[in-house]
């Protein structure tokens, strides 16, 4: 239960807890920079299907949707990112798969 | 009552540029008829399709911005799903979104400004400052996230 606490609390927070698993038990502190929005960070307000440019960063190699807990995306800007790869993608802009 | 959309249609790679352009007229007849107007037409030319739509690897796409009902973009979607030179089309209706982004945006303008003003700063950023330049080179580090999946 407490893992899972940490793990919802975005990022920074719940890379923690791996740390304390190291190969020799050892308690380990592990630095991680914190993860932060990007578009809350560089203000972008809307994010728009038609900028390839800006979504390809959130749309890894196998085309999937990059999760939230690896961007460091905030919920807001998450979905709203979503429904522009998911425009983009019906547009064919940005593949759904790749083989 | 008036919405703004968005219409965004991918012609295929063997119409000629007249098709195009007459694809064009075909919309903006449909627009006119039914009282609406267009904002701004784009061409974005001929790009690589991100997969394969049929046969085609590539297309040409033009965005339509109109102003009009909902009725009218009905009438353009079913006109486009019958004309077999679109192949794919998306009609998003922008005019919300808008709105909320240019409040969200005056908003955090008019925080900021309150807020250097209480600093005893003048409103608006002067040139030259700031913790880190707006266009420096250190933008492109912005997407290095994700190397961990690596």
């Amino acid at each position: 239960m407490n893992g899972k606490k940490s793990f919802g609390g975005g990022g920074g927070r719940g890379k923690a807890a791996a740390g304390q698993q190291g190969k020799d038990g050892q308690r380990r502190p592990m630095f991680r920079r914190r993860k932060v929005c990007k578009f809350c960070s560089d203000k972008i307000d809307d994010i728009n299907y038609k900028d390839v440019r800006m979504l390809m960063p959130f749309v890894p190699e196998r085309a999937k949707v990059l999760p939230r807990r690896i961007s460091g995306t905030c919920a807001l800007h998450q979905r709203k990112l979503r429904t522009a790869i998911m425009r983009a993608r019906q547009l064919a802009l940005i593949p759904y798969t790749t083989e | 009552m008036s919405r703004k959309y968005e219409l965004v249609y991918v012609v295929s790679p063997e119409a000629a540029d007249e098709q195009v352009a007459d694809l064009h007229t075909q919309v903006e007849a449909i627009v006119q008829r039914m009282s609406g107007q267009i904002e701004k037409t784009e061409n974005w030319g001929r790009r690589k399709l991100a997969y394969e739509i049929g046969r085609h690897k590539e297309g040409t796409y033009v965005l339509e911005v109109i102003n009009g009902g909902g009725d009218l973009m009905k009438e353009i979607d079913r006109r486009l799903k019958v004309t077999d030179l679109v192949i794919r089309h998306l009609v998003v209706r922008v005019d919300a979104e808008q709105g909320v982004v240019e409040r969200t945006r005056a908003r955090r303008t008019e925080v900021s400004r309150r807020r250097r003003v209480a600093r005893g700063l003048p409103p608006d950023r002067q040139p030259g400052e700031g913790q880190r330049g707006e266009l420096d080179d250190d933008r492109d580090d912005r997407f290095d996230m994700g190397e961990e999946l690596r």
